[in-house]
């Protein structure tokens, strides 16, 4: 058994004649912060979709804490402590920020029927609880403001905030995080950053598909750089930066 | 306070349309409100179990005259009844409330079992999906007449609940002309309301209630945050299911013999107008929409007189639908959110 918290061998995924992910080995270790880049279609949100559930592979294996998760549902895996946002924001929109959180919160347990006829003491203890631990959330979120709003009043940038709350609140072992930055405004994107960055030093893993390259620079403990599916370059940013297959592939061939 | 103006105008509306029962039909007024309130109270229920469904859940089920069809059809086999072209007696069966209870059951479970393979679908296909479903429903009891009595239906079974009819109904009805057995079963119908509306009102805003509105808005988000989505749709489609199951029975109560042809689409198409109306989503709308409905379906057969001379049932349905189908634009058009519905939680947004 490895020491990885995520490892993956010979996983494909094609769709028609089209290779989307072809990685022979790839691990993750507990704690680091590793950004996953590459140019459009490389696979990188596939290779996401793979190992957080929400596509199966035609071949291949996906181990996460030494357990085979291959084709388990992607509710089993988020339950693992292996949580994801996703490229194109999913926020709840017709329900408060608010309700967003405690939904997310809430354990299965918690959510039942039958508790929730019976609503017992105990659960609307656990309820306030929850509440002041997804009014925390808001606040170092800097989004307790908007708690009471409904969640697609929110803007591009807020609502990528909301989904990374949402996120945190089950305190995951580790995050996969789709292009957190995308379409958001410079400052908030600085904020989100630090975000993530605070999360890492917490101890949290954390695995990001991002196209700002300056910012996957700047916090990236260690890089994998995908192009057609295939895994071309891994180390620190400084190897990366100097890479020749990764220049070869965000730029094309020298033909000299 | 805006809900609450909301809330007065509903009513407003609701006693409206009542006064218009009163001021259209100069004889026999009130034996036409009871009848039609009966209907409102039992379509009123079934529409906040589709309510369940589409309000709470997001699913898009055109097939709840099936669920209303299994609640009366497996009630009223397990009581003493009469079935068939030769209305072959079954004198023996289950005392009214356990075989009630038993056909509430077995709706919730034809839904776990339609939903097991079909919850899988998104929108549009399980629209397809539950529609079809139901018309199989339908043509399946339609053929097993030694069972359902086909297409003679079952008879001679009121009395296993109007045995339980309390005197007080009787003097009441005799001094307002009504008959006393619908009289029972309205008001059978709307305490079920009432309690219906209590028990929903308790789960709308519970940790429960909070996870179906969650899978409306975004199922592969909710599956992001380890819920399972599935299982959260089938105790959906279960619960709507059998409070569908358990205006199914009243119908039948109310109409006296059962036949196959009530659980036509149509059923289905005046319970989603009716949740319009009210508005999607929310709890006691249907009740205000279902007896201003009502009032219009009813209200509104004088048209066909006018069209037609001597309107025959077929003319006279066609007016309806045609009216159904008009209020249905008209209101996705002017007012999406219904009577009751909140803007800020449109479900129907076509605009």
């Amino acid at each position: 058994m490895s020491n990885s918290l995520i490892e993956v061998n010979n996983l494909k995924k094609t769709f028609g004649g089209l290779t989307a992910v072809d990685i022979k080995q790839l691990g993750f270790n507990k704690g680091q912060l590793t950004s996953i880049i590459g140019p459009n279609g490389a696979g990188k949100t596939t290779f996401f979709d793979l190992i957080s559930g929400f596509q199966n592979s035609d071949s291949g294996d996906i181990h996460l804490k030494n357990k085979d998760i291959s084709n388990f549902q992607p509710y089993k895996i988020a339950r693992m402590g292996m949580v994801r946002t996703f490229q194109l924001t999913k926020v709840f929109d017709r329900m408060t920020v608010l309700e967003n959180l405690l939904f997310s919160g809430s354990e299965i347990s918690n959510d039942s029927l039958f508790k929730s006829v019976i609503k017992s003491k105990s659960q609307k203890k656990y309820e306030e609880n929850l509440k002041d631990k997804a009014k925390n959330i808001m606040e170092d979120l800097n989004i307790l403001h908007m708690a009471d709003s409904y969640a697609r009043e929110l803007s591009g940038g807020q609502k990528k905030l909301l989904e990374l709350a949402r996120s945190i609140i089950n305190e995951p072992e580790i995050l996969l995080l789709d292009e957190p930055l995308a379409g958001v405004n410079p400052k908030l994107a600085e904020e989100i950053l630090s975000l993530i960055k605070k999360l890492s030093n917490e101890g949290i893993t954390i695995l990001m598909v991002e196209h700002n390259i300056e910012a996957v620079m700047k916090i990236s403990e260690r890089i994998v750089v995908l192009a057609e599916g295939s895994l071309i370059a891994d180390g620190n940013p400084n190897e990366i930066r100097t890479d020749r297959n990764v220049i070869e592939a965000y730029l094309g061939k020298d033909n000299d | 306070m805006k809900i609450s103006n909301k809330f007065l105008f509903a009513v407003f509306l609701t006693g409206f349309s009542i006064y218009l029962v009163f001021a259209l039909n100069p004889e026999g007024a009130s034996r036409i409100l009871l009848n039609l309130l009966t209907f409102a109270g039992i379509y009123g229920l079934s529409a906040i179990g589709l309510n369940v469904h589409f309000g709470w859940t997001g699913l898009l089920n055109f097939g709840h005259a099936s669920f209303m069809g299994v609640g009366a059809y497996v009630t009223l086999i397990l009581m003493p009844h009469a079935a068939g072209r030769e209305g072959e007696i079954t004198s023996t069966g289950l005392p009214f409330i356990v075989a009630l209870i038993i056909g509430i059951l077995s709706a919730a479970l034809f839904g776990l079992l339609l939903g097991l393979p079909a919850i899988r679908l998104r929108g549009d296909y399980l629209a397809i999906v539950t529609i079809a479903a139901a018309e199989i429903f339908r043509l399946l009891v339609r053929d097993l007449e030694s069972i359902t009595g086909g297409v003679y239906g079952i008879i001679n079974y009121t009395e296993n609940l109007q045995q339980y009819r309390p005197n007080f109904i009787n003097n009441f009805s005799e001094s307002l002309g009504f008959s006393p057995s619908q009289a029972w079963v309205c008001l059978v119908a709307w305490v079920s309301i009432l309690f219906t509306v209590l028990f929903l009102k308790r789960l709308n805003n519970s940790p429960w209630g909070r996870a179906l509105r969650a899978v409306r808005e975004d199922e592969d988000a909710v599956r992001a945050m380890g819920k399972n989505a599935v299982w959260l749709k089938l105790q959906s489609f279960m619960l709507g299911a059998g409070i569908a199951g358990l205006s199914g029975v009243l119908l039948a109560f109310n109409y006296g013999s059962l036949e196959t042809t009530v659980f036509v689409p149509l059923l289905t198409f005046y319970v989603w107008a009716i949740m319009i109306l009210g508005g999607v989503g929310t709890i006691t709308g249907p009740i205000f929409g279902s007896i201003i409905f009502w009032v219009i379906i009813s209200e509104t057969d004088r048209l066909a007189f006018i069209l037609f001379e001597n309107a025959n049932g077929q003319q006279l349905a066609g007016v309806r639908f045609l009216l159904v189908g008009l209020l249905i634009m008209a209101l996705m058009i002017f007012r999406p959110s219904g009577l009751l519905g909140k803007k800020e939680e449109l479900l129907l947004d076509v605009k």
